[in-house]
């Protein structure tokens, strides 16, 4: 699981990447709204959690901006206790969650967990990618055909959907797609990699999923 | 008499020809490559009746001339592969025979009927030394040609079968339903692709 985490005060920011990366998380840590936004347009993330008060953007600028360009993970942002505003215009710009500080660190780690637990349901039904839609429910991808696909297929597809033109690793992909699957093989990524590409070329996609077996992979224009 | 007049001859011997052509491809697959190009071939002349009964469907006069050259079906075959880019190849081995001229090519693979059904459709003129309607010798006649996997043929199958029953219960579901299940069997048959391209690749 990746997080992004933006956060201006040092010693919190050191101790939280500490603290999550010790819990088993892969944490990106940046010190401002500006630079959340720049990550989040490049890399995928399971969860972002972003302070309010922050120099050069501040956090409810950089979450309209993420929201603004399509991006659906999961956000949880901090603020000071007292601006009940603030909790209130974050969860308008498109927040799933809040914490105030100061904060159990324990308490964050569950609602990373509760959160990432619950993606599912956050993520729209249909998603669109070039001439090509995938109906999430019926597992159904289609523009001049329309092919069926399995569950992980599915899975896989919707990962690359929403994290359109990041590259994304075999490791990154295997933990999300199989991440309940004990005695699944990282192989199984190029596999289905191969599976998906041939069912895009058969429906006349013009998207397809580029990258090396092993490494890196992203959703391009054909 | 015959709604082929003094052509049925010929057309026996044209069916021979290509069928004969399309048999040899599969000998050399087989021996070549250690499997065969295709899981089964069927060919036929289309029955008196049932040409009769297409002709009269199509508003046609019951005339040798429609039977041979307006509808191009008289001869009529189909390929079923087991895998679907072996359907592509028997396209492109026919395409190469030089007595075969392409007249109509439809993919119905890449570009799925509405219900769901897949196949590739080509209606081919081949060149033989006998006479044909027009006078010209060598003649030229129509043959049909079908080519899809075995899950597509299952598939039609199955959807002939509904199409010539009369009173279905919820026609509707079962159509949708069986447009599901051709979506399904298409991404069955490319995932069999990908799997035999992984084997073959290493």
């Amino acid at each position: 699981m990746k997080i992004l985490l933006a956060e201006d005060e040092h010693d919190l920011k050191r101790a939280l990447v500490a603290v999550l990366t010790h819990t088993g998380y892969d944490v990106d840590a940046v010190e401002n709204g500006a630079e959340a936004v720049k990550f989040a347009s490049k890399y995928a993330y399971d969860c972002m959690v972003l302070d309010i008060m922050m120099p050069v953007m501040n956090g409810m600028e950089a979450l309209s901006k993420i929201r603004e360009a399509g991006d659906r993970t999961p956000v949880i942002f901090l603020t000071a206790k007292a601006e009940v505003e603030d909790r209130i215009n974050g969860l308008d710009a498109g927040a799933d969650d809040y914490l105030t500080k100061p904060f159990a660190i324990g308490e964050l780690i569950a609602r990373i967990k509760s959160l990432t637990r619950r993606q599912e349901t956050y993520t729209p039904k249909v998603l669109e990618a070039g001439n090509v839609t995938l109906d999430i429910n019926e597992q159904e991808i289609k523009c001049e055909n329309a092919v069926r696909l399995g569950v992980k297929e599915a899975k896989l597809m919707e990962y690359f959907m929403l994290n359109k033109g990041k590259m994304l690793s075999t490791d990154m992909i295997f933990n999300h797609v199989w991440k309940d699957d004990d005695d699944a093989s990282i192989d199984l990524v190029y596999v289905y990699v191969s599976y998906l590409n041939s069912k895009l070329n058969a429906i006349g996609s013009s998207v397809m999923i580029e990258g090396e077996e092993g490494a890196q992979y992203h959703l391009v224009k054909r | 008499m015959s709604i082929y007049g003094e052509y049925l001859p010929a057309l026996k011997d044209v069916m021979g020809r290509i069928v004969e052509k399309i048999e040899s491809f599969n000998a050399y697959y087989q021996k070549e490559y250690g499997e065969p190009l295709y899981e089964h071939l069927n060919y036929r002349i289309k029955s008196e009746d049932s040409m009769l009964e297409k002709l009269q469907r199509k508003k046609l006069e019951p005339t040798t001339y429609n039977a041979l050259v307006t509808l191009k079906d008289a001869i009529g075959l189909r390929i079923v592969t087991t895998f679907v880019d072996d359907v592509f190849e028997v396209v492109r081995l026919i395409k190469d025979l030089e007595f075969v001229h392409v007249v109509e090519e439809k993919d119905y693979i890449s570009h799925a009927k509405e219900n769901g059904y897949r196949s590739y459709h080509m209606i081919i003129q081949v060149t033989s030394p006998q006479k044909d309607i027009l006078g010209h010798q060598p003649g030229s006649f129509y043959v049909e040609i079908q080519i899809r996997t075995i899950a597509m043929d299952s598939w039609a199958a199955l959807e002939h079968q509904m199409s010539y029953k009369k009173d279905i219960k919820n026609r509707e579901l079962i159509s949708s339903e069986l447009k599901r299940v051709a979506d399904e069997l298409a991404s069955c048959d490319l995932s069999m692709q990908t799997i035999r391209d992984l084997i073959n690749r290493s």
